[in-house]
C-alpha cells in the first residue's frame, strides 16, 4: 500500500542546505499498525509529511496504492489528502472559530458531498467517538482529550483507508492518551493502515511494528 | 448552481466579521465620501442649470443699439429701434426659429387694496411663458392665446408684487391698478431660482397680454424680441440671419456689433456649463483616485488576513482543500466585505443626501447655499461607482487569495 524507495529530502535556506532524509525506504502494508521512532532531527515528521502527502520528497519513489505521487498535481495531492489519509496532529489543528460538527464535516465538505450525506457521517461519527453532544461547542469550550478525539472524528470523515497520527497522544494526560490509543487500536482492527509518529515506548507497543528512525535514515 | 461552498464561507466570514471590520468601516467610509462629493458635483451643475434656465433657456435677446459703422453712405451713432413689425419680418424670415416673440415695458405706480408700489409692467404673448420659465403657482396661469387675441385685462404678477400688494392673500381672481386702468390677476409666478435678468428679477415683474398692453402704452417701438432656435447648435446661424435681416432692414452692417444689443444665452451657458463640467470631471478624478488609494488599501489589510489566517490555510490544505476552494473563499470574503462595506455606504449617503436636501433654500437671495444645498443622488454613478469599485476590490483581493492557495501546507501548519 505504501512504499518507499530511496526517499530523501533536502532543505535549504539561503546557502545553508539540511539533508532531513538521507534516503528512506520503507514498505507498509495494508491494514498495518506501525510507530515511527527516534530522536529529535532525526527526520520523523519529515517522513510523515512525505508519506501524507503534505510534503514533496527531494529524490526517491513514493508510490501510494500503486500510484506515483511524485507525478501528481497540487490538486490531485489534495484528493489524496482529503480521501486517502485522516491526519491526527499532536496540538489537534482545529479550526478554532468552528464548532466540532463544523470541524468534522470540512473535508465531506471538500469532497463536494451533499448536505444530507455529510449530515448522515458527521451524526454517525460523532456519536461513534461520544460526542455527538458537544457538537456545537468551539474547540477552546472542550479538554484537550475531546479536542483530539474530534480532530480524529475529522480523520475518518471520509472514511480514509489510511490514518497518520503525529505524537497523538504528546498533548494529553495519561488517561485521555489511552483514551485516543484505544480508538486507534479499534480502527486498526476494522482494517485501517496506521502510521504513528511517537517518543513514548508505552504507546509504540500498541503497533505491530516499529520503525527506528536516526539522522535521517532508516535503522536497521 | 451548488451554494455549499459559498454558503460554507459566508458562515465562516459571518463568524470573524469582527476582524473584517476594519476593512468594512474603510470600504463604508470611501463609498460615503466619493457618493457624497459626486453628489454634490452634480447638485452644483444641476443647480447652476436650473439658475441660468430661471431667465430661459435656448434662448436670443436682441434690442435696439447704434450703429458704429457707416453703411451705405449712412452715418454712424444712428440709433437702431425695433417696431412691431419686425416680430412678423423675422417670423417669415427665419424657419430656424422655433418662436418669436415681442416685449415691451414701462414703470408704472400698480395699486391694490389700498396699497402702492412703482414696478416694471411688460406686455408680451402667450410663448413668452415657455422661453423665460414662467410658471404660475397653484390656482393661476400665465397669459394665453385668447387673453391677447381678445384684449383681456389680465395681468400675471411675481412672487413679490403678490406680497406687496396683497400680503398673505391670494392675489388670484383680485385686482389691480396699473397706470389707472384695472386688471384681473389670472397667476402669481411659482418661486424659481435666477441668476440672469435684465429688468430685476422675475419676482418683482408684471406681464399683460401685449395687446393690453398697447392700451395704456401704445408706441410702436417695442423694447425687445425673444428668440428661440429649433435647437441649441443653431443659435449662432438665428442670430447671423437676424443681424442681416435687421441689417437690410434698417441699413446698418451686419457686422456692426454694436447696431443691435443680442444678448445668446446659449453661447453664455455653453460657457458657464463648460466650467461646471470642469468641476464635474475634477470631482470624478478625485474619486478615482480616492478609490485607487482605498483599493490598495483594501489588498493590504487582505494581505494581512491571509498572513493572520496561515494556519487555518495549512489546515484545510492538509485536510484536502484543493488550491481553488482557498481562493474563492478569500475572493468571496473580499466580495463580501465589499457589499456589506459600499451598501452600508450607500445607505448612509443617500440619506444624508436627503436631510441636506430638506434644508429650505432662500432662492431670491441667490446665496451659495441655493448650490450647495441641493446635491443630487444619480443611481447611475452609484451603479457606476460599484461596477468600478468591485473590479477593483475583486483585483485586490485576487493578488492575496493566490498566495493564499499556493501556501506550502507544511510550513502553515507550523505557523503560530
Amino acid at each position: 500500500m505504501i512504499e518507499l524507495q530511496g526517499i530523501k529530502k533536502v532543505f535549504r535556506m539561503g546557502s545553508q542546505s539540511l539533508e532531513a532524509l538521507k534516503g528512506v525506504s520503507l514498505k507498509i502494508e495494508k491494514g498495518e499498525f506501525i510507530s515511527i521512532m527516534g530522536p529529535s532531527g532525526s527526520g520523523k515528521s519529515t517522513l510523515m509529511n512525505i508519506i501524507g502527502c503534505l510534503d514533496t520528497p527531494t529524490a526517491g519513489e513514493y508510490v501510494l496504492d500503486s500510484d506515483r505521487v511524485a507525478g501528481l498535481s497540487f490538486d490531485q495531492l489534495a484528493a489524496v489528502r482529503n480521501r486517502k489519509i485522516g491526519f491526527v496532529f499532536q496540538n489537534f489543528n482545529l479550526l478554532p472559530y468552528a464548532t466540532a460538527w463544523e470541524n468534522v464535516e470540512l473535508p465531506l465538505l471538500f469532497d463536494g458531498k451533499n448536505a444530507r450525506k455529510r449530515k448522515e457521517r458527521v451524526t454517525e461519527i460523532l456519536k461513534a467517538i461520544g460526542l455527538y453532544d458537544w457538537r456545537e461547542h468551539r474547540p477552546s469550550e472542550l479538554s484537550g482529550g475531546q479536542q483530539q478525539r474530534i480532530a480524529l472524528a475529522r480523520a475518518l470523515a471520509n472514511d480514509p483507508p489510511i490514518l497518520l497520527a503525529d505524537e497523538p497522544t504528546g498533548n494529553l494526560d495519561s488517561r485521555s492518551g489511552e483514551e485516543i490509543m484505544d480508538i486507534l487500536t479499534e480502527l486498526w482492527k476494522e482494517g485501517r493502515t496506521i502510521v504513528m509518529v511517537t517518543h513514548n515506548d508505552r504507546i509504540s507497543a500498541r503497533s505491530q511494528r516499529i520503525v527506528r528512525l536516526f539522522d535521517g535514515l532508516v535503522l536497521p | 448552481m451548488n451554494l455549499t461552498l459559498p454558503r460554507f464561507f459566508w458562515n465562516e466570514f459571518r463568524k470573524r466579521r469582527k476582524k473584517a471590520a476594519l476593512i468594512t468601516f474603510a470600504l463604508f467610509w470611501g463609498t460615503l465620501s466619493i457618493l457624497l462629493l459626486l453628489a454634490f458635483g452634480q447638485g452644483l451643475t444641476i443647480q447652476f442649470r436650473v439658475s441660468f434656465s430661471g431667465l430661459g433657456e435656448t434662448l436670443i435677446m436682441i434690442t435696439g443699439g447704434q450703429a458704429s459703422l457707416t453703411f451705405e453712405g449712412l452715418p454712424k451713432g444712428r440709433p437702431i429701434r425695433l417696431y412691431r413689425e419686425d416680430i412678423a419680418y423675422l417670423r417669415e424670415r427665419i424657419p430656424e426659429a422655433l418662436r418669436i416673440v415681442p416685449e415691451s415695458y414701462n414703470n408704472w405706480q400698480v395699486s391694490a387694496g389700498g396699497k402702492e408700489v412703482n414696478r416694471a409692467v411688460h406686455g408680451t404673448t402667450a410663448e413668452f411663458a415657455l422661453m423665460r420659465t414662467q410658471v404660475s403657482q397653484m390656482g393661476g396661469r400665465f397669459i394665453n392665446v385668447d387673453d391677447n387675441a381678445q384684449g383681456r385685462k389680465v395681468a400675471f404678477i411675481g412672487w413679490n408684487v403678490a406680497k406687496d400688494l396683497f400680503e398673505t392673500e391670494d392675489p388670484v381672481g383680485n385686482e389691480i391698478v396699473i397706470n389707472r386702468v384695472p386688471f384681473t390677476v389670472i397667476g402669481v409666478l411659482k418661486k424659481k431660482l435666477q441668476d440672469s435678468m435684465y429688468q430685476g428679477p422675475d419676482a418683482d415683474q408684471i406681464y399683460l397680454p401685449f395687446s393690453s398692453f398697447l392700451m395704456i402704452d401704445s408706441q410702436r417701438e417695442i423694447d425687445r424680441i425673444h428668440i428661440q432656435p429649433q435647437g441649441p447648435e443653431q443659435s449662432k446661424l438665428v442670430e447671423e440671419r437676424v443681424r442681416v435681416l435687421l441689417g437690410r432692414k434698417y441699413r446698418f452692417d451686419a457686422a456692426d456689433r454694436y447696431a443691435l444689443g443680442v444678448w445668446n444665452t446659449i453661447e453664455d451657458s455653453k460657457e458657464g456649463l463648460a466650467i461646471f463640467k470642469g468641476i464635474e470631471i475634477f470631482l470624478g478624478i478625485i474619486g478615482g483616485l480616492t478609490l485607487l488609494i482605498g483599493a490598495v488599501g483594501v489588498t493590504n489589510l487582505m494581505y494581512a488576513v491571509v498572513k493572520e489566517r496561515t494556519k487555518e490555510i495549512g489546515i484545510k490544505l492538509a485536510i484536502g482543500a484543493r488550491r481553488r476552494i482557498i481562493i474563492q473563499q478569500f475572493i468571496l470574503e473580499t466580495m463580501f466585505i465589499f457589499a456589506k462595506g459600499t451598501f452600508w455606504g450607500f445607505i448612509a449617503a443617500f440619506n444624508i443626501v436627503h436631510l441636506i436636501r430638506l434644508i429650505p433654500v432662500n432662492y431670491e437671495s441667490f446665496g451659495i447655499e441655493a448650490y450647495l444645498l441641493r446635491p443630487v443622488f444619480s443611481l447611475r454613478i452609484f451603479v457606476a461607482y460599484v461596477i468600478i469599485l468591485g473590479v477593483l476590490v475583486f483585483l485586490s483581493g485576487i493578488f492575496p487569495a493566490l498566495r493564499a492557495s499556493r501556501s506550502n501546507p507544511v510550513e502553515s501548519l507550523r505557523y503560530e
